[in-house]
This record gives C-alpha cells, structure tokens and sequence, in this order.
C-alpha cells in the first residue's frame, strides 16, 4: 500500500533530524571540551548534511545522513596562562562551537521533525478511513 | 458484482489513488526539507479529461494475426501519476533548498481532505446501492 510509503518516508526524515539533533547534542556537551597539551586541538564541531536518496526496495526516494563533517572553522582563543594546553602566548584554543548557533540549528530540526510527524498522522487518519469502508 | 465496472467507482478510486501518491510525493519533499540543492515536486493535477480518458482501457483490440500489435492495455490503467518538480516556490535557501514547510504542510492537509471526502462519497454511493437493493438503512 503505498500510504505505508508515506509513513516510511517520513520515518526516514525523523530518523536523520534525530542524527541532527544527537550531533548537536555532541557539540553543545563539547563546547568546553579543551585539548589538554598546547599542540592538541579542543573539540571540533560536527555538522550533518542530507541527501536524497533512492531506495530500491521501496522505490521512493527517502532522506538520509550523508557525511557528519567536521567544521574546519578557526578556533576561538582565550587567555589563560595557567591551563596545562596554554601556548607561549598564555592563550588556549577554544572549541569552535557556538551555542546560539546549535540552539537555532535545534529549534529547525525539531521543527522538521514535527512537520515529519504531522504526515504520519495525516496518513494514518487517510489509512483508517479506507479500512472504515469495510463497515 | 465488479465495483470498478461502475463508471463513478473506478473514477473515485482513480482519485484515491492519485491522493495516496501525492502524499507520498509531499511526505518526500517534507522528509528533505534541509536536504541541500532539494527541489519541492508535486503531482500533475487529476482532471475530469483524466480520469474519463483511460476509463475503457479495458476493451483492448484482439490480435487475429502475429503481425498485429495489442496497445498495452493493462500499461496505461496502472496508477502511477506524473510528477514535476514545482515551478513556483516560495523561497531557496542558501544551501539550494526550495522547500517551503508551512506550503508543504498545507498541501498534505488538503490531500487528506481531499481524501476523506472521496471516502465518504464511496460510502455513500455504495450505501445508495444497498438502498436499491432493499437492505439499506
């Protein structure tokens, strides 16, 4: 039946938001992860991207997680002589994690999630009303 | 009694077959709202030239000779729908997505509609059958 499709498509679409969503849980828990010798290098943001992919077995096209990359962004620097990872300077690298960015990225996958969800409903109400013409 | 002989039951379940695709088409594009470079598709709409053109697909020439060719009836009364890639969106993203989610949102809702109605008339149709019959209520 192809309302299951529907219901699976959008399966597959809550199910890569909530990679996203664990990844962005990665980063903020990271955003004061610091390297521990001056040459080691503080966490490193992760970023999830999409594709679209075919899936044979079904024969829609379904969302799934491509790649989790790392954002090659610079580091942040702070001034803090005393810390073991400190440089000559006096200065520690700092995640390149920005809270306010991974709360924004949040509310969006969260807001995909639920528009997700809304198509299962909507499907499942489509599915129980043809079963209801057997009555 | 062949339901799908009646002109109004083949032509309603047409119609509820184009629905279901179209939610499909529309869970896709939902499902890929932050895919990069994603581009919103749709169905072509079902009109009334439609649904009446391939209704007697059915009656298919007889072949009397190896040399004839049978128009491939069973091919043009299957339902897959055609889809294209919506024309006139909203906005693109940086990343080259076109999906608008609240547009999205809105048309499924309307296809469930859409459906719910097209449901309740083929109840209602085959209630007015069993009136006819004697048994209805």
């Amino acid at each position: 039946m192809d309302l299951m499709k529907v219901i699976q498509i959008a399966a597959a679409g809550m199910q890569a938001q909530g990679t996203r969503v664990r990844i962005i849980a990665e980063n903020i828990a990271n955003a004061d992860s610091l390297a521990e010798t001056p040459d080691g290098d503080p966490y490193r943001r992760k970023i999830v991207t999409f594709q679209n992919l075919l899936d044979r077995e079904l024969g829609v096209n379904k969302v799934s997680v491509k790649r989790i990359r790392l954002d090659m962004s610079d580091f942040g620097k702070r001034f803090d002589p005393q810390h073991p990872a400190a440089d000559a300077d006096g200065y520690v690298k700092t995640p390149n994690v920005k809270s306010l960015l991974e709360v924004m990225d949040m509310r969006q996958a969260q807001r995909s999630y639920q528009a997700n969800l809304g198509v299962i409903t909507l499907s499942k109400r489509m599915i129980g009303q043809t079963i209801d013409l057997l009555r | 009694m062949d339901l799908s002989q009646l002109p109004i039951f083949s032509s309603m379940t047409k119609r509820m077959s184009w629905l279901t695709q179209r939610q499909a088409v529309l869970a896709q594009n939902i499902a890929n709202a932050d895919t990069p470079d994603y581009k919103p598709r749709d169905l072509k709409p079902l009109d009334f030239k439609n649904i009446v053109r391939n209704y007697h697909a059915g009656l298919a020439a007889t072949a009397t000779h190896a040399g004839h060719l049978s128009p491939s009836g069973s091919a043009r009364t299957t339902t897959t729908f055609q889809e294209i890639v919506q024309k006139d969106t909203h906005e693109t993203t940086l990343s080259g997505n076109a999906v608008a989610l609240e547009e999205q949102m809105m048309k499924a809702a309307e296809t469930s509609m859409a459906y719910e109605m097209t449901v309740n008339l083929y109840r209602k149709h085959i209630s007015m059958i069993k009136t006819a019959l004697g048994r209805g209520n």
